[in-house]
């Protein structure tokens, strides 16, 4: 009830969900699809900033500021004012990608300069002139991450080399202890193999990036190493972390890559939705079917009104062929 | 004349509406006989508005879904209980004290310990984007001596307990009414776009005002073992549900056609009777025991 009594005072304007039927009557709610970026605070030191292309976390505190994510390029002026509004004197100290999409990072270089890391000391020597002198927040990914977003040396990246993580880890998870709370941040392979979540324990909040999409069904880029069925699997490990309070709700809240503010039940009912539709594409290459038979007969059906696109970047149809693709169809 | 004035004081109390109406729902309930849903078979989803994408999300559920561990302790939503869940019911108020008007009418249900808070004062909606849960998040406003409840931000839930599910996505209005003082009438609502093709209407319950009730408590922990593995989705495959009403040679106790226990807005009216009579009808047998759910 606190989150619904919080969320009057920082939102304003209203909008109707589109393609609603005329009979399928829903009243006004403000929504985040009006080009600004809109502040929803979570619980204690973590709020999540809504518009920006994917969700950014924010967690605010006497370190400083931490970012899981950092939206689309466009929109960086726009964060930068709502961090500035929900710690005023706070400075930027760690920005956390927890892939690579450009609606997660598009933001990393002009949010990063903006903030400063505490380095472990001031370079003096003037011929030290590399990215680490500069005065900026340090970006932490999984290590795949920094190589899909760098270039080989005599290459160049599509992103500015002030965009790439500076701070990588190639184990299981890597900790933090910031603003007085223990935070992991964990590597959950799912749309590709360099995922990451951040749990925020004491809070306990989860930030999991495209691991859960409450916009579309999973972006699984399997040129990145993602798979539907490490999808399951992450999405399993997020059901792990979590714990619901009382009558299955609250508890641990989630933060999703896109749409609404979650709990562990709205995870598995979303991990339900994975299973069910890999299930049926398995059974489909089980019994021999093609690519175009097994989308014939349709095995995202039931959730297409909820998750499906048939226009955009990441239609129904991409996704049916991901998953075929990644359980082994030819 | 005095006479006259004094009615005219009354008459204009009488509008008052806090004064009139915060007794309508205040009480303590006590369910009476439910009127239920068609043959109650497992499966059958006649008279429920389902869509195409709402038959097949409801044809994939298997019975083995209510022993997923974190659904064990799922609560029925606020608006199932209210047509099908036969619980006893609270409704208490919360006034603002120096202005002494009803801020929110607190209610909970004891089938599996919903509770929901109608919100009386006015207060603007959350944005889409804030979280769902159970009983969504719910205002009221009167229509006449009827108390009108509406609710988002909901969680998906089940409509029934053998697969058809209410979407996140739906919104949710009930009606309450007092009838003849001391019963209370409850009529549901469900706009839903994803799995419904029209609204779904519903009043099957009447509740009865007993002083005298008490609500148990229903304590639930998580699931730490179950049935169903960690991980796992139970389901059935698209043409392999196992319910008896998915059955097309399954009897319920009144023959009802296959075809109309796939349910669909049809399903819902009179007229269809007379569309069903032509289609096939498994065989009853006399005083064989019924299928039947719960």
């Amino acid at each position: 009830m606190v989150l619904f009594a919080l969320a009057p005072i920082v939102h304003t304007q209203t909008a109707q969900p589109p393609n609603r039927p005329a009979w399928a009557w829903k009243p006004a709610l403000p929504a985040a699809n009006d080009g600004q970026v809109h502040i929803l605070p979570v619980r204690g030191r973590v709020s999540m900033l809504v518009g920006a292309g994917g969700n950014i976390t924010v967690s605010a505190g006497s370190d400083g500021v931490l970012v899981v994510d950092t939206g689309a390029a466009a929109m960086s002026d726009k964060v930068l004012a709502a961090i500035k509004s929900v710690a005023p004197r706070g400075v930027i100290r760690y920005v956390v990608n927890t892939d690579e999409r450009d609606d997660f990072t598009g933001g990393n270089e002009k949010i990063a300069l903006a903030g400063n890391t505490i380095r472990f000391r001031v370079a003096t020597d003037p011929r030290v002139s590399d990215a680490l002198a500069k005065d900026r927040a340090s970006i932490i990914s999984f290590v795949s991450v920094l190589e899909r977003m760098s270039a080989p040396t005599g290459q160049k990246s599509k992103h500015p080399e002030d965009a790439w993580p500076d701070d990588t880890y190639s184990s299981a998870q890597k900790k933090l202890y910031f603003n007085d709370e223990p935070v992991l941040i964990m590597h959950v392979p799912s749309t590709t193999d360099g995922n990451s979540i951040v749990h925020f324990r004491l809070d306990d909040v989860v930030s999991v990036g495209d691991l859960v999409d409450m916009t579309s069904y999973p972006y699984i880029d399997l040129k990145a190493g993602g798979s539907i069925n490490q999808v399951l699997e992450g999405l399993n490990r997020l059901l792990e972390i979590t714990v619901p309070d009382t009558k299955t709700e609250l508890g641990t809240l989630v933060i999703p890559g896109r749409g609404r503010l979650l709990d562990q039940s709205d995870v598995a009912y979303y991990r339900e939705m994975i299973g069910i539709i890999r299930d049926r594409i398995q059974d489909g290459i089980k019994r021999g079917q093609t690519l175009a038979q097994i989308k014939a007969e349709k095995p995202t059906l039931d959730y297409d009104p909820r998750f499906g696109h048939t226009t955009g970047a990441w239609t129904t149809d991409m996704f049916i062929e991901a998953a075929y693709r990644s359980l082994g169809g030819k | 004349m005095k006479r006259i004035v004094l009615l005219i004081i009354l008459v204009a109390l009488s509008e008052l509406p806090m004064l009139a109406q915060t007794d309508v729902i205040t009480g303590m309930w006590r369910p009476l006989g439910r009127n239920e849903d068609g043959s109650g078979m497992d499966g059958d989803y006649a008279g429920l508005p389902l869509s195409a994408a709402g038959r097949l999300r409801a044809q994939s559920w298997a019975p083995e879904n209510f022993d997923v561990p974190e659904f064990v302790c799922r609560p029925h939503a606020w608006d199932f209980s209210l047509e099908a869940g036969a619980a006893q019911m609270r409704m208490a108020p919360e006034i603002d004290d120096p202005t002494q008007t009803v801020v929110a009418y607190h209610g909970r249900l004891s089938m599996r310990e919903q509770e929901t808070t109608i919100w009386m004062d006015g207060r603007p909606r959350p944005p889409d984007y804030a979280i769902h849960t159970w009983s969504g998040f719910a205002t009221g406003e009167w229509d006449g001596d009827v108390l009108v409840e509406t609710v988002t931000h909901l969680k998906e839930n089940y409509i029934r307990r053998w697969g058809p599910m209410r979407s996140d996505d739906a919104t949710v209005r009930i009606r309450y009414k007092r009838l003849n003082n001391n019963y209370l009438r409850a009529t549901v609502i469900i706009y839903d776009p994803i799995y419904m093709a029209e609204p779904y209407v519903r009043t099957s319950l009447i509740w009865a005002l007993d002083p005298n009730l008490i609500l148990p408590p229903y304590p639930c922990e998580e699931a730490t073992e179950s049935v169903v593995e960690h991980g796992t989705v139970p389901h059935y495959l698209p043409g392999k549900n196992l319910l008896p009403a998915q059955n097309r040679n399954e009897n319920d106790e009144f023959g009802t056609p296959y075809e109309a226990r796939l349910g669909g807005p049809e399903t819902m009216y009179p007229e269809y009777i007379k569309k069903m009579q032509p289609f096939p009808r498994p065989n009853v047998k006399k005083g064989a025991p019924a299928e039947r759910g719960q």
